[in-house]
């Protein structure tokens, strides 16, 4: 497994476990599912974490890492990102219309600020997925 | 993933340049060693500019480093 490969495994993981917990404490009933300052702070802090595990996950695995892995990404690196960003942007696509026709039925911010949280996520995932089944499976971009 | 409808020879051709890493041909062509070895196993086609390099590492022309292989095209 190269470089690029365990960085959009550290992604793909630390993104799922970061929402995993925000989005399941608001199906348990958190404030923040409901009410805007509990909502920054859980989201805040949730998305914070998050950064740092990628951060420090990334220059763990840089320092691992043989020199050439290194090397600025080649056609091929640019093919997967290019498809996993497509494929990303009809998920953030969809996800947006949901949210937008959502909008009107709604009077609080902060469920649509959720769902549309939702959607940039999904949209990320289906992004890193796409980049990893790629990397595993070929791609003749 | 279906393969693409063309094979390639850069394996033997190593070979026969005594030896020749992927990652010696990757830095000569400008792509990393894993694209090489995807490109062997057939899991990713390569542009065009990608595919003539090769072939002047070999100093081969196109056709003797990849073939169209008429039963999947």
């Amino acid at each position: 497994m190269n470089f690029r490969e365990k960085t959009a495994w550290l992604n793909v993981i630390a993104m799922v476990a970061a929402y995993s917990l925000y989005f399941g404490l608001l199906l348990s009933g958190h404030p923040a599912g409901r009410e805007i300052f509990p909502m920054l702070w859980l989201f805040g802090s949730i998305a914070v974490a998050h950064a740092v595990t990628v951060i420090v996950g990334t220059v763990i695995l840089s320092a691992q890492a043989p020199k050439s892995e290194r090397a600025r990404a080649d056609e091929r690196d640019r093919a997967i990102r290019r498809r996993g960003a497509t494929m990303a942007y009809y998920v953030l696509l969809v996800g947006m219309m949901i949210v937008g026709v959502y909008m009107p039925f709604i009077e609080s911010g902060v469920p649509l600020a959720n769902a549309g949280l939702f959607a940039i996520v999904a949209a990320e995932l289906v992004n890193s997925a796409v980049v990893l089944m790629s990397y595993r499976r070929g791609w003749h971009g | 993933m279906a393969r693409p409808p063309f094979t390639n020879d850069i394996r033997t051709l190593r070979f026969l340049a005594g030896e020749m890493t992927q990652g010696d041909l990757g830095d000569r062509v400008g792509v990393t060693r894993q694209t090489i070895a995807a490109i062997e196993q057939g899991k990713y086609s390569p542009s065009l500019e990608v595919a003539f390099r090769i072939a002047r590492v070999f100093d081969k022309p196109l056709e003797a480093v990849f073939q169209w292989s008429d039963e999947e095209g």
